[in-house]
C-alpha cells in the first residue's frame, strides 16, 4: 500500500483547513493588533486582553455565563445521569422512545428551542433573567449528558451491580462502588459537553434572558452595531481557546471510556488527571467569578433602579458608574443592535426598559403608535440648559413640540476621501459616478444612506416618495453599481484606514476616528445637501421607573458627563457647555464634529416613509443590488 | 437427610407475558449439593435468581430457615451467588474484591487479612492479592469469583453455570475443585448448568427442568437409570426411545415382539414409551436374541464402539465394547431389568427434545 498522500490531495485539504480556520486565524491576530482598524496592522499588543479585566460589563458577562454553565453542568449532569440510569430498568420500547423525546431538544433548530422556552416562561409568568437562562440551559445540556453516558451503560454489565448487592452493599453504595467508577469517564464528558454547550449558546440564551442579564455571546452579540471592539476579540479568541480545549478534553474522556485500563497504576493516572482537569476548570471559573464580584458587584442588588436601552458602544462605561454612584440608582443597562430589534422589544413588552435612545425615525415611529411617555421639563433642567436650541428645532422633524425626546448625539453622513488618491478637493456626490475612480468607491449597505446620495445629487428630498423621483434614484444607483468597490457598513472605516479605497460614504463620528489614525483622510458633506441624523432619549410609556429615567437623561446632559461621553463615543453632541470644554482646540473646531449652521440647513433628517414608502424603496433596493 | 433450608412454595414468574416459571415446588436441605439441570432458556437461572434476591416472583413463596424471604433485598439475605460471567470488580485489586463483602460488615483489618489468604488457599492463587482481575484467566477469575463469595461464610453457595466460559480440560478440574471445597465448606451449594454429565458428576441431588416446570428430581443414579419421561430420558444421555405396548404387568410388546420387563401398574394394552440405554442393548448371534437386524454405522469412541443397528423397523442405538463390522447380521436382546417403562407425554415439556406429536 502507497501511504503517501497525493499533492492534489494535500491542496484539497489545505483549502479546507483554510476555510475552516482562516476566520477564526483572521480574529485570534487582530486581537493582538495594537491598531484598532481590521485592515492595518500596528504592532503586537496585549492591551485588548488587559483592558477586558477591567471591562465591569464583560467581567459581569463572563461571571454570568460561567455560573450558568457550572450549575447547568452539575444539576444536567446528575439529572442526565440518572435519567439514563433509570432507563436500564426500563422496556425497550419505552427506552427508544425516551431516548427520542429527550433528542428532540438537540435535533430542534436552537431557535424554535428558543421561542417555545421563550413562550413557556411567559405563560409561566416566569420574570425572564438568570432563573430562566439557567433552566433553559438545563433543558438542552441533559440530552448530551445522556448521549455520552448511555452507550458507556450499555456496556457495563447489571452482574457487576449484583454481585455488589449479593456481598451485602446498599444499592447506592453498590452503584457508587461497581457502576459509577465505569461510568464516570463517560459521565464527565458528558459534563464538560454541557458545560461547553452551554458556554457556547447563543440562541437559547439570547431569546431566554430578559432585559438586563447578558452572556457573553449575548454581550458580544449586542456591540455589533457599531463594529465590534477590539477588545470583543480578545474575548471571542479566549472563548475560542477554551471551548477547543473542553472539547477536546471531553474527546479524551471518551476515547479512555473506550478502553479500559489494566493495571492500578495507570488507572490511578487517568484518574488523577480527570479529576484534575475538573479541577482546573473549576478553579478558573471560580476565580473569575472572584474578580467579577470584586470588580463588578455583580451580585448587588437594588430596588431602586433604571433599565436602560442603548445602542451598542453609546456610552462611556465609566458614566454608568457614575451615575450609580452619584445618584444610588443601579442602572440595568441592555444594548441593541438596530433600531428595528429594539422596537419590536418594546412593541412586546412596554415595561421592559424605561429609557431607550433611538433614533430619529424610530421616533417618530414609536410616537405615532403612543409608545412613549411625554417628558416631565421640571425635572430635566439640564436637558434645556445645555442642549442647543437648534438640535430641538432639528428635532421637530420627529418630535413636532419637542416633547417626547432629548437629543444625545448627531451626526452627519458625508464622503470620506484620501488626499493622496483623489485629485482636488472633493464637494459633490458627483464624483461618486466618476469612471476615473471605478473600484476605489464605497457604499453604504443600508437602504436609506445609498437612496440618500442618489437623490441628494438630483436635488431631490432625501425622504421623497415620488415614484418617478425614486426610479431616477435607482437608475443612478445601478449606473455607479460598476464603479463600486463594495456595498459595506463598518468596513469603510477599516477600508479607508488602510489605504484600500479611495471615497466611501461615512457618518461624521466615524470620520473623526478614521482622521486619527490615517491623517490623509479627509470628510465632506457635499454642496447637494445630506443627511443629519439625531439619536435621543426617550421614555418608554410603561416605564416601571420614569422618575429615575428623568434622572438619567438629566444626568447625561450635564457638561462634564455630556464630554465623557463624546470622547468616548466621538459622535457630535447636541450639548453646547460641553462643546465648549473640549480640550482639543482642532476638535472642537472641526467641521466635521460641528458644521456650520449653514452646512447644516443643507440637510435634512430622515422622516418616516409610511408603508408605501417602504415598500417602494425596497423594490428600487433589490433592484439595484441584483444589478450590482 | 438433613434439615431443610430452603423451600420454594408455588413459584410463578412470567416474562413479557411469558411464562418462565410455572407453579414451581422445591425443597433444598442443608449440606446439600443441588444442581438445576435443563436446556437452555428453561427457567434455572430465574429459579437462582429468585433464590437470590435479584427477582421477585410474581406468585409464591422463598422460605429459608423458616423465615418468609420472598421481598427481602439480596444484601440481605445469607447467601452468595457465583455469577455465571464472573462478575469481578474490574478496578480493584483481587484483595479488594476479595475484601468487598468484609468491609461492608466492618470486619476488622487483621481478620480480613486472615481471610483473603484463606480463601486464596483454597482456591489455590495464593499471590495474587495484588494482581488486577483483567490480568487472569478465565479459571483464575471464576475461582476469585468464588473466594469473594466464600469469605463471607454464607449457608448458601448459588452457582449459574460457573465453569460455562472454561475450556474441556479445566472444567473437568474445577468440577472436582469444586466438589473438594463443598466438602471442605460444609456448606449448601446450588448449582445452575445445562451439561448433563457435569451434574451427574458433582450432585448429592437433581433437579431436571424443562419449559418452567420440574420434571423429575433425585439421585443422579435415579434420574440416570430410571427417567420418568421422555424428555428426562433424552436429556440426561443417548436412549433409544421406543413407542411400545404394555400387554401385562410386566410383559411389554416392543416392535411387535415381546419382552419380559420389571414394571408394574401400567393396565393392560396400555400404550407406553420404553427407555433402553444403548449399553444395555444386547447384539448376540442371529437366532439367539429377539428381533433380528443389521449393522448399518460403527464408530470407534475410545471406550466402546458405537453402533446403529436396523432392527424391526427401528434405529438403534448401541454401544458395545465388541465391534461388528457393517452388514453383520445380529439379534437384539435387552435384559427385562434394563427395559425402562414410562407414561406417554402428558404434555409438550414432557417429550424428548425434537420431538412432535
Ligand atoms: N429479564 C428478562 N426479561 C425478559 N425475559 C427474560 C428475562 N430473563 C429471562 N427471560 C426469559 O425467561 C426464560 C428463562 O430464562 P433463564 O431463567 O435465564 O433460562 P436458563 O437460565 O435456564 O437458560 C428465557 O426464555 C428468557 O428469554
Ligand atoms: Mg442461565
Amino acid at each position: 500500500m502507497n501511504n503517501r498522500i497525493r499533492p492534489i490531495e494535500k491542496i484539497y485539504m489545505a483549502v479546507i483547513f483554510l476555510f475552516m480556520y482562516a476566520p477564526i486565524v483572521t480574529l485570534i491576530v487582530l486581537s493582538f493588533n495594537r491598531s484598532k482598524s481590521r485592515s492595518k496592522w500596528g504592532g503586537f499588543t496585549m492591551q485588548w486582553y488587559l483592558n477586558l479585566i477591567h471591562d465591569h460589563e464583560v467581567l459581569n458577562a463572563m461571571a454570568n455565563t460561567l455560573i450558568i454553565a457550572l450549575i447547568a453542568t452539575v444539576v444536567s449532569t446528575l439529572i442526565g445521569t440518572a435519567a439514563s440510569v433509570a432507563m436500564t430498568g426500563m422496556k425497550r420500547r419505552m427506552r427508544s422512545l425516551i431516548i427520542g423525546v429527550t433528542n428532540i431538544p438537540m435535533i430542534n433548530a436552537d431557535i424554535v428551542t428558543g421561542i417555545s422556552l421563550m413562550l413557556l416562561f411567559k405563560v409561566l409568568h416566569f420574570d425572564a433573567g438568570f432563573v430562566t437562562v439557567l433552566i433553559a440551559h438545563i433543558t438542552f445540556d441533559i440530552p448530551f449528558v445522556m448521549l455520552s453516558v448511555l452507550p458507556r451503560l450499555k456496556t457495563i454489565s447489571p452482574s457487576v451491580y449484583e454481585a455488589a448487592l449479593d456481598l451485602g452493599a446498599e444499592p447506592f453504595f453498590a452503584f457508587r462502588k461497581t457502576i459509577l467508577p465505569d461510568l464516570a469517564p463517560a459521565i464527565i464528558s458528558g459534563a464538560l459537553m454541557a458545560f461547553t454547550m452551554s458556554i457556547d449558546d447563543f440562541i437559547i440564551t439570547y431569546f431566554t434572558k430578559g432585559s438586563g442579564f447578558d452572556t457573553l455571546s449575548t454581550k458580544i452579540y449586542s456591540e455589533v452595531k457599531r463594529g465590534i471592539r477590539p477588545e470583543i476579540y480578545a474575548l471571542s479568541a479566549i472563548i475560542f481557546v477554551a471551548v477547543l480545549i473542553l472539547l477536546f478534553a471531553s474527546d479524551r474522556m471518551k476515547a479512555r471510556s473506550a478502553r479500559r485500563t489494566g493495571v492500578v497504576k495507570k488507572g490511578m493516572n487517568a484518574k488523577l488527571k480527570t479529576y484534575g482537569a475538573v479541577a482546573g476548570i473549576a478553579v478558573a471559573s471560580i476565580l473569575i467569578i472572584a474578580m467579577a464580584l470584586v470588580y463588578g458587584g455583580v451580585f448587588s442588588k437594588n430596588s431602586d433602579q433604571v433599565f436602560v436601552y442603548n445602542a451598542g458602544e453609546y456610552i462611556d462605561p465609566e458614566v454608568i458608574e457614575l451615575f450609580q454612584e452619584e445618584t444610588g440608582i443601579e442602572v440595568v443597562y441592555d444594548e441593541f443592535e438596530s433600531n428595528e430589534i429594539m422596537y419590536a422589544k418594546i412593541a412586546s413588552d412596554g415595561a421592559a426598559y424605561d429609557v431607550l435612545c433611538p433614533s430619529d425615525y424610530m421616533i417618530a415611529k414609536l410616537i405615532d403608535n403612543d409608545m412613549l411617555m411625554k417628558l416631565d421639563r421640571s425635572a430635566i433642567p439640564n436637558a434645556y440648559e445645555y442642549i442647543g436650541k437648534q438640535y430641538y428645532e432639528s428635532a421637530t422633524a420627529f418630535d413636532p413640540a419637542n416633547e417626547y425626546a432629548v437629543p444625545y448625539c448627531w451626526g452627519t453622513v458625508g464622503i470620506l476621501y484620501n488626499r493622496n488618491l483623489v485629485n482636488g478637493p472633493v464637494d459633490s456626490w458627483d464624483i461618486l459616478w466618476d469612471p476615473a475612480y471605478k473600484g476605489e468607491i464605497l457604499m453604504q449597505d443600508s437602504i436609506r444612506d445609498a437612496f440618500m446620495v442618489a437623490l441628494a445629487r438630483r436635488g431631490y428630498s432625501i425622504n421623497t416618495t415620488d415614484p418617478a423621483e425614486i426610479d431616477t434614484a435607482t437608475a443612478d444607483l445601478i449606473a455607479q453599481a460598476p464603479l463600486v468597490q463594495a456595498y459595506v457598513i463598518d468596513q469603510v472605516r477599516d477600508k479607508m484606514i488602510g489605504n484600500e479605497a479611495a471615497l466611501g460614504v461615512i457618518y461624521s463620528g466615524e470620520a473623526i476616528y478614521t482622521k486619527r489614525e490615517n491623517a490623509d483622510l479627509e470628510y465632506v458633506i457635499p454642496k447637494e445637501g445630506s443627511n443629519v441624523w439625531i439619536d435621543a432619549w426617550v421614555i418608554s410609556r410603561e416605564a416601571r421607573n420614569a422618575e429615575n429615567a428623568l434622572k438619567w437623561i438629566d444626568f447625561l446632559c450635564r457638561p462634564d458627563i455630556a464630554l465623557m461621553n463624546f470622547e468616548y463615543i466621538t459622535y457630535s453632541t447636541p450639548n453646547i457647555a460641553a462643546q465648549e470644554m473640549i480640550e482639543d482646540e482642532e476638535i472642537r473646531n472641526s467641521a466635521v464634529a460641528f458644521p456650520d449652521e449653514e452646512t447644516l440647513n443643507r440637510c435634512d433628517t430622515y422622516i418616516s416613509l409610511g408603508e408605501e414608502g417602504d415598500r417602494l424603496y425596497n423594490e428600487a433596493w433589490k433592484k439595484v443590488k441584483s444589478a450590482d | 437427610m438433613s434439615k431443610e433450608l430452603i423451600e420454594l412454595k408455588n413459584i410463578s414468574k412470567s416474562y413479557d407475558g411469558q411464562l418462565v416459571l410455572d407453579d414451581l415446588n422445591l425443597v433444598i436441605h442443608e449440606n446439600e449439593f443441588l444442581t438445576l439441570l435443563g436446556p437452555s432458556g428453561c427457567g434455572k437461572t430465574t429459579t437462582l435468581r429468585i433464590i437470590g434476591g435479584f427477582e421477585t416472583p410474581d406468585q409464591g413463596q422463598v422460605i429459608f430457615d423458616g423465615q418468609d424471604i420472598t421481598s427481602l433485598a439480596p444484601n440481605k439475605r445469607q447467601l452468595n451467588t457465583v455469577f455465571q460471567k464472573y462478575a469481578l470488580f474490574t478496578h480493584m485489586d483481587i484483595a479488594e474484591n476479595i475484601a468487598f463483602g468484609l468491609r461492608i460488615k466492618n470486619k476488622t483489618d487483621q481478620y480480613i487479612r486472615d481471610k483473603i489468604s484463606y480463601a486464596l488457599k483454597l482456591v489455590n492463587l495464593e499471590g495474587f492479592e495484588h494482581r488486577m482481575p483483567d490480568s487472569l484467566s478465565g479459571g483464575q477469575q471464576q475461582r476469585i469469583a468464588i473466594a469473594r463469595a466464600i469469605v463471607n461464610e454464607p449457608k448458601v453457595l448459588l452457582l449459574d453455570e460457573p465453569l460455562g466460559a472454561l475450556d474441556l480440560k479445566l472444567r473437568q478440574d474445577m468440577q472436582y475443585e469444586l466438589i473438594r471445597l463443598k466438602k471442605e465448606l460444609g456448606i449448601t451449594f446450588i448449582y445452575v448448568t445445562h451439561d448433563q454429565e457435569e451434574a451427574l458428576t458433582m450432585s448429592d441431588h437433581i433437579v431436571v427442568m424443562n419449559q418452567g416446570y420440574i420434571q423429575q428430581e433425585g439421585t443422579p443414579e435415579d434420574i440416570y437409570n430410571e427417567p420418568e419421561n421422555a424428555f428426562v430420558a433424552d436429556f440426561i444421555g443417548d436412549s433409544n426411545i421406543i413407542t411400545a405396548v404394555m400387554v401385562r404387568d410386566e410383559l411389554v410388546r416392543i416392535l411387535d415382539v415381546e419382552f419380559p420387563c420389571v414394571d408394574k401398574g401400567f393396565g393392560n394394552e396400555k400404550p407406553v414409551d420404553v427407555v433402553i440405554r444403548p449399553e444395555d442393548v444386547e447384539l448376540v448371534k442371529r437366532g439367539e436374541g429377539r428381533i433380528p437386524g443389521v449393522v448399518t454405522h460403527i464408530i470407534f469412541k475410545g471406550v466402546h464402539y458405537e453402533m446403529e443397528v436396523q432392527a424391526g423397523g427401528f434405529e438403534w442405538l448401541v454401544h458395545s465394547t465388541r465391534e461388528f463390522p457393517v452388514g453383520t447380521e445380529v439379534d437384539i436382546r435387552v435384559d427385562p431389568f434394563n427395559i425402562q417403562v414410562m407414561n406417554k407425554p402428558a404434555s409438550e415439556d414432557e417429550q424428548a427434545i425434537g420431538v412432535e406429536e
